[in-house]
């Protein structure tokens, strides 16, 4: 797996006990971790107690990763997502139905709702796209729960993720092609 | 099969958010180490998904990573150090192979001491017999190898022509001693009797078998001869003169 190398250098520092580590991952990645768990929350004071909440736990649990699995920001976006549904969860968001069982009330997502805080390539992408990604990646979905959540058959919603990823793919690399003309004709 | 899979359920965008069940992780992950294919997707796929979190970031306000330094600073936000639990467990493990390994070497230990006290037990046994056999023999060789002993040789006539016996006299200890060997087998019904004559009348002095080495018989004062019959077995009371094999004279 790629992780960058300043990155291992840092998680090398981390695992000795050295906090500053800490602190210059947290200026790298805060803000990624935070547009997901705001988007998660839509709550500010929750996702900052949250966003801290996270970095806590990536303190604690560095030992626990392993960079051959995955890249740093993978295994902080999972804290990040589960930390955050685990605080949906606890705050009332469990409620006892008629026959006393137990579900998820997920907040039902309202047409557009989701995309007010998307931004940059994911804007470009289709509707029904942008939405697959933003419940899977951004509301904490499953894709079983998302599925249901868009009316499409699961097969159909894998397919949503699979081609809006592959777009974002290709948007990204014309971006960095404009960025490399930029480059070129600045020197 | 499993790459298949993996591709084509859409199985990696899954793991990516960690939604995957613990089964379903455990294959993607081996996948991961042994499919080149998997991994290159895998690759592109977490840079995409990071170049993702990167553009949607959110600045969070500075204070976010004040109160984190702060709480990291105090004194309870000390980090679990794992590595001396995992000192400790592989001490433990250590201390339970020595433990098990000793309980199999004394277990061994055990079994091998008491074998060797039965070989110590049945030598000690094998031991006292060749004593008591040592003894015996000195004795025996104490009786016939003094000056006071005179040997007598008796051979068979003619019904018993192979037949040859030593008799060890001594007249100043009173006692006869017999090598009774050279006499041939007899039916298990009849046995060889020695007697001595004393003026015209047979004494009985006991019985010869040819499977014992010495015997020791009676001695019979003014004996005249010695005189082997052939008996019934058990003995008889009168000698069988018909069945008289060999004599000497004393």
């Amino acid at each position: 797996m790629k992780t960058d190398f300043g990155d291992i250098q840092l998680i090398n520092r981390l695992s000795e006990g050295d906090k500053s580590a800490l602190y210059q991952l947290y200026d790298k990645y805060s803000g990624a971790l935070y547009g997901v768990i705001l988007r998660m929350c839509r709550n500010e004071t929750d996702a900052q107690d949250l966003l801290q909440e996270t970095f806590v736990k990536i303190w604690l649990k560095i030992d626990s990763y392993d960079a051959s699995k995955g890249r740093f920001y993978t295994w902080a976006y999972r804290i990040a997502r589960n930390t955050t549904l685990n605080s949906l969860r606890n705050r009332s968001e469990l409620i006892q139905n008629e026959d006393l069982s137990v579900y998820d009330t997920k907040a039902e997502i309202k047409t557009g709702q989701e995309n007010v805080l998307l931004k940059g390539s994911l804007k470009k992408l289709e509707p029904h796209h942008q939405k697959a990604i933003a419940l899977v990646y951004y509301r904490g979905y499953t894709h079983k729960e998302a599925h249901e959540v868009m009316g499409v058959p699961l097969g159909t919603f894998k397919s949503y993720i699979r081609q809006a990823l592959i777009q974002l793919r290709k948007s990204y690399a014309n971006e960095m092609l404009w960025l490399w003309c930029i480059f070129e004709i600045m020197v | 099969m499993e790459k298949k899979r993996i591709l084509e359920e859409g199985l990696l965008e899954q793991y990516l958010s960690g939604e995957l069940s613990p089964e379903l992780h455990r294959i993607v992950e081996e996948a991961l180490h042994q499919n080149s294919e998997v991994r290159e997707h895998f690759d592109l796929l977490e840079a995409d998904f990071e170049r993702m979190g990167m553009e949607q970031a959110v600045v969070p306000p500075a204070q976010i990573k004040k109160a984190l330094v702060k709480s990291l600073e105090k004194k309870s936000m000390v980090r679990i150090d794992r590595t001396p639990l995992w000192i400790a467990a592989s001490m433990a493990i250590l201390f339970g192979i020595a433990t098990l390994w000793m309980f199999t070497k004394w277990q061994n230990a055990a079994g091998n001491l008491k074998v060797l006290q039965e070989q110590t037990a049945e030598l000690q046994e094998r031991m006292y017999t060749i004593e008591n056999n040592y003894l015996q023999t000195s004795l025996q060789l104490r009786n016939i190898n003094n000056p006071n002993v005179v040997p007598l040789v008796l051979y068979g006539n003619q019904k018993s022509p192979n037949a040859k016996v030593v008799a060890y006299m001594d007249h100043k200890r009173k006692a006869v001693i017999v090598n009774p060997q050279g006499l041939p087998v007899l039916p298990t019904t009849k046995t060889y009797q020695m007697w001595s004559d004393v003026d015209g009348e047979m004494i009985d002095m006991g019985i010869l078998s040819p499977d014992e080495e010495l015997v020791t018989l009676k001695y019979i004062d003014k004996a005249e001869s010695l005189n082997i019959t052939i008996e019934p077995a058990g003995g008889n009371d009168h000698p069988t003169v018909e069945e008289l094999i060999s004599f000497v004279l004393l």
